[in-house]
């Protein structure tokens, strides 16, 4: 174990996971240059770094650089980012690797959200969007929570419950989309499989925003998380607040994966994997919050970039990406636990 | 016996006021006076007995079809699984067909002889990775890992027909009316086809069914019972897939009537499998009558399609449902 301390803040850390993290994030420094010198135009490593923080190198690489490729790459790291701690979070609370936003309504209310947001503005601004489906993802997350509380809050019943909610938001969302114009309910359905493409300066300060309000109170609530893993009585033992703990946890969760959701659409996987290989990678005891936020934005930076470098034919957004890499994922992870392991 | 005969015979009444009103009821309505004589006495020079021939019939025909095989096919799934969250909808399987549908569509194939087998072949590949999953191991997949294991699929099998729809502009014109699961969308004449397909599958339903009965009770009992078991699970997912791909083909996906109505008939009609998937037959498809019913008077001018409804309704059932279940049952 090795303890940091800065002032009264104090973070204690496995010696594996700190090593791990120091790589991962030596890892995503360099995803992130190869992100911004790497693409169609050839702009060279010098330029490409000053255009990235906004010294002036000239056109075409102010435009190229410091409009398209930074804020392309830091979005995706940012939500990244946001789906790994949010599916750490969440599998954590209920003790289930299987859990992830995605499957639980919250990424689909969200979906709602800002499909009905394009169709009564007619899709005029991200902006809007943005907040449409915010609003939406909070939404499901509330119903969530209101249907299944019964004395409490029962992870296994709140992940039954949010993939029926899940169901009832996408009935919203196919109705929507036959209500609007084929053109419209195209670019719906590009947002819908969750892509970073176009993502611009503002997507980064909202994402980066959301991020800088909610990580510091979720980890101040890191302790509280790995020590209800040993079980609720311990957690109490130990002086912890355990509802009122895990209340907060789960809201961060929800909050993240809809703000995630607001910037780029609803982005699959990412908040399953990622946490899942956190846990594999760091051989840790228990939750390993900022490995599985790096491995989650490496992911999906590793993700986007492959995206863009398929022939011309081939390019999807990035959703589809994680789609098609994640899922068989995930129905190998049913399929180990069938075999007499915990699901 | 005679309860559940007596439950049965209910079950067919409702059907028949279903059908009564999925016949009279629309942007306009028709009085049951008219609707009978359409049907008995069919004068042609009738417009409103035309609007009942030329498309509450077929439309009908489709919704009792539809909803009678995906709620028997859930009755299946939810034995075989020995899971009570089993829905051909839920687990994948009408995705799976979807995905097969889109691709003919892109494909150019065009005209429903071709898009049936293709919907057959999408399912039967997704019924069998879903029930490889589902099934596996002593504990027979506990309702969260079944339920994430089809939203798995289901997500994948989406992803990938929102990226064909992606490149094809012409597809998602005729695709994004056909998922939303329309009941008007095809022809009488394409859903006679579907008929005996889906007549003869809900016949090897019964047949099998006490077989299957007996090997959910555990292997070891149907065997000793002289039962193939491995037999009895591959007749039940051949039955399984002709069924949901039949109602996918015909209606698009509609999900969680497979759910919703074998759990209502099971608290009515008890364990019996062959009164379960009788009594669930009707209820599904007076279930799809209804809420087709529903989605022409409740937003005037336009229709909702039946898919739509059955989810938004299905969705808060499935939502109750885990409400209701134990800590320990989860």
């Amino acid at each position: 174990m090795r303890s940091l301390r800065i002032g009264p803040f104090g973070i204690t850390t496995h010696r594996r996971t700190f090593v791990v993290g120091l790589i991962l994030l030596g890892v995503l420094l360099a995803l992130l240059i190869f992100a911004l010198v790497v693409g169609k135009a050839n702009i060279g490593f010098l330029d490409s770094m000053r255009a990235a923080i906004g010294i002036s190198v000239g056109s075409p690489g102010d435009f190229i650089v410091g409009q398209v490729r930074a804020p392309r790459a830091l979005t995706t790291i940012l939500v990244g980012g946001m789906l790994g701690v949010s599916g750490a979070i969440l599998q954590s609370l209920t003790r289930n690797p299987l859990a992830s936003p995605d499957f639980i309504g919250i990424s689909a209310g969200a979906g709602t959200g800002a499909v009905l947001t394009m169709w009564l503005t007619s899709g005029t601004s991200l902006w809007v969007t943005a907040a449409g489906a915010a609003v939406g993802g909070l939404t499901a997350a509330f119903l969530m929570l209101v249907l299944s509380w019964r004395r409490g809050i029962v992870p296994l019943r709140l992940i039954l419950t949010g993939i029926g909610i899940g169901f009832v938001a996408q009935a919203a969302t196919q109705y929507t989309l036959t209500r609007m114009d084929v053109h419209e309910a195209g670019s719906a359905l590009a947002w819908l499989v969750g892509s970073t493409t176009g993502s611009t300066w503002t997507h980064v300060k909202v994402a980066a925003a959301v991020l800088a309000v909610l990580l510091p109170v979720i980890l101040w609530h890191a302790r509280a998380l790995r020590t209800m893993e040993m079980g609720d009585d311990t957690a109490k033992a130990l002086g912890i607040h355990v509802n009122r703990s895990r209340a907060i946890l789960a809201v961060c969760s929800v909050l993240l994966a809809a703000a995630a959701t607001a910037v780029t659409g609803p982005i699959g996987f990412i908040a399953l994997v990622a946490p899942a290989l956190a846990v594999r990678i760091t051989r840790g005891p228990g939750v390993t919050l900022i490995p599985a936020a790096l491995l989650g934005a490496v992911l999906l930076l590793v993700a986007d970039q492959a995206s863009q470098l398929m022939p011309a034919t081939l390019q999807f957004p990035v959703g589809i990406f994680t789609a098609v890499v994640g899922a068989p994922y995930l129905l190998w992870l049913v399929w180990r636990s069938s075999r007499g392991g915990q699901a | 016996m005679r309860k559940r005969a007596l439950i049965a015979t209910v079950a067919l009444v409702v059907l028949v006021v279903a059908v009564g009103l999925s016949l009279a009821i629309g942007a306009r309505s028709i009085d049951p006076g008219t609707v009978w004589h359409a049907i008995f006495s069919f004068d042609p020079s009738d417009p409103e007995q035309l609007i009942v021939r030329d498309l509450r019939v077929s439309r009908t025909v489709i919704g009792v079809l539809a909803g009678a095989a995906l709620a028997i096919a859930g009755a299946l799934m939810q034995s075989l699984t020995r899971n009570p969250f089993a829905d051909p909808g839920l687990l994948g399987i009408n995705a799976g067909a979807s995905l097969a549908v889109v691709i003919s569509l892109t494909l150019g194939i065009g005209g429903f002889a071709a898009q049936v087998p293709m919907a057959f072949i999408g399912a039967g590949i997704a019924a069998v990775i879903v029930y490889a999953i589902g099934a596996r191991g002593a504990a027979a997949g506990a309702p969260v890992r079944l339920a994430l294991a089809g939203v798995a699929l289901a997500t994948l099998v989406t992803s990938i027909t929102y990226a064909v729809l992606l490149v094809d502009d012409a597809t998602l014109e005729q695709y994004r009316l056909w998922v939303a699961g329309s009941l008007t969308g095809r022809s009488a004449d394409d859903v006679t086809a579907l008929v005996p397909i889906v007549l003869v599958a809900i016949a090897a339903a019964l047949l099998v069914s006490r077989q299957l009965e007996a090997v959910a009770l555990g292997e070891d009992t149907a065997r000793a019972l002289g039962i193939s078991v491995g037999a009895t699970r591959v007749i039940v997912i051949v039955v399984v897939t002709l069924l949901a791909a039949s109602a996918t083909a015909a209606a698009g996906p509609i999900i969680f009537v497979g759910l919703a109505v074998p759990h209502l008939a099971r608290a009515l009609v008890g364990a019996s499998l062959p009164w379960l998937l009788i009594v669930s037959g009707l209820g599904g498809a007076a279930l799809v009558l209804v809420c087709d019913v529903i989605g022409r008077v409740i937003a005037p001018p336009s229709e909702i399609g039946v898919g739509i409804t059955t989810a938004f309704i299905g969705g808060l059932i499935f939502a109750l449902m885990a409400r209701r279940m134990k800590v320990v049952e989860l």
